[in-house]
């Protein structure tokens, strides 16, 4: 069933009951003429049966059947006779049984083009008829079709009626293959099959004469042969094709919605309600209990209700109250126009009007460049001035005044890359330092590996690799003496007390105390004095090194104590106080790398039970009972009273090869082969406070100026550089290093610069012993 | 070749010639001047070509003004006198040459350059020389040496004797200067210990001989005075009239002494250690030599004593020695460590008058005698003697 709407459906009911009674009414007449036709009706059983099954097909048929008309009709009665026609009645009730839903919609238009159609139609079936009888019996039942639809709708309206022809039913007709008949029709009387005498020989005639053996079929239910027509060949030929058999059938109708917005008053299913929708449910009882029983526990908490107070982001909360400020100091007001003066008047002064000259000159000159951006004009009185022709001008040009007038003073930070350059005092501005050349000391045939300043200044003395210490005059490079040690001499230390005339000397595994004789002769003999008036102590220590007295040619050259070490010593340094003496040997890992010897007592104590690293030099601090001791990559201070490890100073260098320690003893510098100096603050850190790489090769020797702050380094470059490091008392205040001067003039003698270096006592003057053999005085 | 108008005028008066303007060449050189000037002398008095130098030129309405002066001709070197060590001071006087020497000893010379004696009794370096007075055979002569004793000895020249008269002992460092006082009897000697002592000069008689060593070094003297106040070694001292003591030191300062009460009267302060000071009576300047490569002129009586009036720039080492010319205002010699002696006019201070360029090692001292001999010994162990002759002329104007 097609869903409609209730109340159409309901038409259509009505529609169809009538009808039926129709029918009913019309029965009689039909069975009059049965009786006669029932032999004739025969070819309709096929199409009967056809009808039954599907309705909509057949509405073709019927509308073809519409076309023809009256005249039609009447002429093919005469001609068939009157067999025919009963039959044609027939089959025009049950056609029209059939098709009266569609007619009734179209039977309204098709009048008007009948004439022309039904003329033709019948030149058609006149023809046809012509040919053969079984032909012109369908052309007649068509025609017959038209008749009844014409005459009236539901006059013969039956809608089962051809069931009634054979009351067989739906059986295989084989069952009455044997028989001669073929069924029953309504009245019991037996429908009795066609002759068929055909063999196969008339068949084939049949087939080769008859043009409309093609579309001759037979109806099973009556056994006779019919000719379809052209509409019901067509329709055969579109339902092969698959197409809907009602040629005016359009598929694609616009659906009508079966749920529509207007109320009925039926609903679509009248399905009553069920039983589980009067009865609470179960499941949802237990559900709601346990939510229950969660409120109640207070596992479930109500919904926290929505905050009212609206949140905005306040765009000015962070911002301090000072920027607001600056804002306001930035302001720059807008561009004030010119008040307007004499020129603008309609009357100006004489003398503000311009002359001929000055008026050319103006039309030349550049717009932006026009004193005035008008011409002054005179007129006579206000009514005469024309309208402003500018204005419009004018105030697009006040409008771009105010657009582009700055809104805000441009902070531009204008830093100047010389200014980030922490500020160095000029090397002319930290004089004195020593910048020349002055004396040249020769006389060794060797590198000079050390060289040491008498306290008074007076003299240096220098060690060399020619077994030969020579002292030497500094004011004038004069060689006053020269002794003979046995081998190559690797340090010399003027002794710091000066009423002390001792210097210690290193050579080998030896070190002899010489007194050179030189300055205050009361001092040399008071020294000489000292030296004689040890008494040996009663228990004799046992010593790792041993002192003796020189004797003999060593005596009278100056030799006054000799010191054999167990391994070679390389360098000897003096306590300020001129007491102690320490000496380095170093060995890598021994025990016994530094020693100190008392030489007023004679004695030798090794401070270290164990000496980490290689030790490069040592230094006793100025003023303090602090000791220095370098190895390859530490300094390591020492305190010798409470005799702990007070710090140890990172150099960050590879090999440390000199250090000395400022006067003021809280700075110390350190000269390593990686050609850096390193300055510590002892204060300020164990690390570097800076590191100077000056030189091009490694550093030999580092010293301090004992007065000027100077401290010099020499390298293997051969070059002495000399800076200024100027050393404050205020605690916050840092060093102030700056490197004044580079002094040459050692010659690089197998790879080896510069030696030694050493200040002057009390002048700004710097010494450098070589290995070329000289000694240099620069001043 | 256009020309120009000169006049030409001198101060000195044995060479006026006319103030009339020349119309002289404009291209001409300073000999062709001197060529004028000699053709005019000649035309006016028939006086003998000399050799002048032009000095001064001035513009004064269109005419050149040339001053024109005697030219001093070039010292002529003498002698050259060979030591056996190196000469750290000499001092001639009009006769002898006495210079002290590395050998540790002191020599005397005649100006011809014969050794005459050889002053031997130091145990070290002879530092400085001085004579202190003739009478005449006999000298008495002072040598001061790094053993820090001065020894005054009495030498006869005609006998040719030496005598040690007096050792006197008291410093405690090398003496390295003595002066000797305008009075010939005192001298004052500087010492590396920082001090200044005033000695007697006077040679007394011999005391009752004591069985002591005297006989070789001498009685021994102790000092007059003592004046400390250097903070350095004091480098040189000399005597600026009877009164007066001037020090220099290496702690840069000279100093100014009052001999009588021995109170310090002036500091003047330098930047640079002080070598050597000489003072001119002629100019009453000071000139000082540094261990820079100037020589400065001091105004000794100035009260902001650290004034420095000129200096003279040409050497290249210490200015180990100075001395100004005792005949002429303008004229100093000096000696450094660039092995050069300068002879110096202060009215040209750019650049020196001559370069004595004979030593080929370090100058040590100069002198310049009263003759008109400049001596200079150094290193090389040599000493050079140079005849300047205008100073004699000069002298005499």
């Amino acid at each position: 069933m097609r869903p409609t709407h209730s109340g159409t459906m309901s038409k259509l009911k009505n529609k169809k009951r009538n009808l039926e009674e129709n029918e009913d009414e019309q029965l009689p007449i039909f069975d009059k003429d049965g009786g006669k036709d029932a032999h004739l009706d025969d070819g309709d059983e096929d199409q009967g049966d056809l009808s039954d099954g599907e309705e909509s097909v057949f509405s073709g048929l019927e509308e073809s059947g519409s076309e023809s008309d009256d005249e039609e009709e009447e002429e093919e009665d005469e001609e068939d006779g009157s067999e025919e026609k009963s039959s044609d009645i027939e089959e025009n009730q049950t056609a029209d049984g059939d098709g009266d839903d569609q007619l009734s919609a179209k039977e309204v238009i098709k009048p008007q083009t009948d004439g022309q159609n039904s003329k033709e139609e019948k030149k058609k079936k006149k023809a046809a008829g012509k040919e053969g009888g079984e032909e012109s019996v369908a052309s007649v039942r068509d025609s017959g079709l038209q008749i009844s639809s014409q005459v009236d709708e539901y006059e013969h309206d039956t809608s089962d009626e051809e069931d009634i022809r054979n009351t067989v039913g739906n059986i295989p007709m084989e069952w009455y293959k044997d028989y001669p008949h073929i069924g029953y029709d309504l009245e019991g009387k037996k429908i009795f099959k066609p002759i068929r005498n055909k063999d196969e020989l008339d068949e084939f005639l049949d087939k080769m004469e008859n043009p409309d053996y093609w579309r001759t079929v037979q109806d099973k239910m009556t056994g006779a042969d019919i000719r379809l027509s052209d509409e019901q060949v067509d329709l055969v030929h579109r339902l092969q094709q698959g197409k809907f058999g009602d040629v005016n059938f359009n598929e694609y109708e616009p659906a009508i919605d079966f749920f529509s917005n207007e109320v009925m008053i039926h609903p679509v299913t009248n399905r009553p309600q069920d039983k589980r929708s009067f009865i609470p449910s179960l499941i949802e009882k237990e559900k709601v209990g346990k939510l229950v029983h969660a409120i109640k526990m207070g596992w479930i908490k109500p919904r926290r209700p929505k905050e009212t107070t609206p949140q905005y982001y306040d765009l000015w909360a962070k911002e301090d109250p000072n920027s607001i400020l600056g804002r306001h100091k930035m302001h720059v007001p807008a561009p004030k126009m010119k008040l307007p003066g004499h020129e603008e008047s309609y009357n100006p002064p004489p003398e503000y009007l311009l002359s001929e000259e000055e008026r050319l000159a103006w039309e030349q000159q550049d717009p932006e460049y026009r004193k005035l951006s008008f011409l002054p004009q005179k007129f006579a009185c206000l009514r005469a001035v024309p309208a402003y022709s500018r204005f419009i001008h004018e105030q697009f040009e006040r409008c771009l005044d105010l657009y582009l007038c700055p809104r805000q003073r441009k902070m531009r930070v204008n830093v100047n890359p010389e200014d980030l350059i922490p500020k160095l005092p000029k090397p002319k501005d930290l004089q004195p330092f020593p910048t020349t050349q002055s004396l040249v000391y020769r006389g060794h045939s060797s590198l000079v590996r050390s060289i040491s300043i008498s306290p008074s200044g007076q003299w240096l003395v220098s060690g060399s690799d020619d077994c030969t210490v020579r002292f030497w005059e500094v004011s004038t490079a004069r060689c006053l003496k020269t002794v003979e040690v046995g081998g190559a001499v690797k340090g010399v230390a003027w002794n710091p007390n000066p009423s002390i005339c001792l210097v210690a000397v290193s050579y080998d595994d030896t070190v002899v105390l010489l007194n050179p004789g030189l300055g205050d002769r009361l001092v040399c003999t008071a020294t000489d004095q000292l030296i004689s008036s040890y008494e040996e102590p009663e228990e004799v220590m046992d010593q790792s090194v041993q002192w003796a007295v020189a004797e003999g040619e060593g005596h009278e050259q100056g030799h006054r104590l000799i010191l054999k070490h167990p391994k070679a010593v390389r360098q000897v340094t003096w306590h300020g106080k001129g007491d102690y003496l320490a000496c380095v040997m170093p060995d890598n890992g021994s025990s016994l790398q530094v020693v100190i010897h008392q030489v007023s007592k004679r004695r030798t104590q090794n401070p270290f039970r164990k000496n980490k690293g290689l030790v490069q030099c040592v230094s006793f601090h100025p003023i303090r009972p602090y000791f220095f001791v370098a190895t390859q990559r530490y300094v390591r201070v020492y305190n010798l009273i409470k005799q702990e490890l007070t710090k140890k100073l990172m150099a960050n260098c590879k090999w440390i090869s000199s250090m000395a320690i400022h006067p003021g003893g809280d700075n110390v510098i350190c000269g390593s082969y990686d050609c850096r100096l390193a300055w510590f603050d002892l204060d300020l850190s164990t690390k570097p406070y800076k590191v100077l790489r000056h030189h091009k090769k490694a550093l030999r020797s580092v010293a301090y100026h004992r007065h000027y702050p100077l401290f010099a380094s020499g390298s293997d470059d051969g070059s002495v550089i000399v800076c200024h490091g100027m050393v404050y008392n205020d605690l916050l205040q840092n060093p102030l290093i700056v490197p004044v001067k580079v002094l040459k003039g050692h010659t690089i003698t197998h790879d080896l610069g510069v030696l030694d270096v050493t200040f002057h006592p009390t002048q700004p003057w710097v010494f450098s012993s070589g290995a070329d053999g000289t000694v240099r005085l620069f001043t | 070749m256009s020309q120009v108008q000169a006049r030409f005028f001198t101060e000195n008066k044995k060479y006026l010639i006319d103030d009339v303007p020349f119309s002289i060449p404009a291209a001409s050189e300073v000999t062709d001047l001197s060529a004028v000037i000699n053709k005019l002398l000649e035309a006016k008095n028939g006086h003998e070509s000399v050799q002048l130098c032009v000095v001064c030129v001035c513009l004064q309405e269109d005419v050149v003004e040339i001053e024109y002066v005697e030219k001093f001709t070039a010292p002529q070197p003498e002698e050259c006198i060979m030591h056996d060590d190196w000469i750290s001071s000499v001092e001639a006087d009009s006769e002898w040459i006495l210079t002290g020497s590395y050998d540790k000893t002191a020599r005397i010379w005649s100006m011809e350059g014969k050794a005459v004696m050889t002053v031997a009794g130091h145990t070290d370096v002879v530092k400085d020389v001085a004579w202190v007075k003739r009478d005449g055979l006999s000298s008495l002569l002072l040598s001061a040496s790094l053993d820090q004793t001065i020894m005054l000895w009495e030498w006869n020249s005609e006998r040719n004797k030496v005598k040690a008269r007096h050792c006197c002992r008291g410093h405690a460092g090398s003496v390295d200067t003595v002066a000797v006082d305008p009075t010939r009897t005192k001298f004052c000697s500087g010492s590396w210990d920082k001090m200044l002592k005033i000695w007697s000069a006077e040679s007394n008689e011999m005391m009752p001989r004591k069985k002591q060593k005297t006989e070789q070094m001498g009685l021994t003297r102790t000092p007059l005075m003592t004046f400390s106040g250097h903070n350095e070694a004091v480098s040189s001292v000399l005597w600026m009239d009877a009164e007066e003591l001037c020090s220099a030191s290496w702690d840069h300062t000279i100093r100014l002494w009052d001999a009588e009460t021995g109170g310090q009267k002036n500091a003047i302060t330098g930047s640079k250690v002080f070598n050597c000071i000489s003072y001119s009576p002629l100019c009453r300047r000071l000139a000082s030599g540094t261990t820079d490569r100037h020589v400065r002129l001091w105004d000794p009586r100035s009260k902001d004593g650290s004034l420095v009036l000129l200096s003279l720039t040409s050497h290249n080492g210490w200015v180990t020695a100075v001395r100004w010319s005792p005949s002429h205002e303008h004229q100093l010699v000096s000696g450094s460590l660039d092995n050069v002696v300068k002879l110096w006019d202060t009215r040209s201070c750019k650049a020196p008058l001559y370069d004595l360029a004979a030593h080929e090692d370090k100058v040590m001292c100069v002198d310049w005698t009263e003759n008109g001999l400049i001596l200079s010994g150094g290193a090389d162990n040599k000493l050079y003697t140079y005849r300047y002759s205008a100073c004699v002329s000069d002298a005499g104007a």
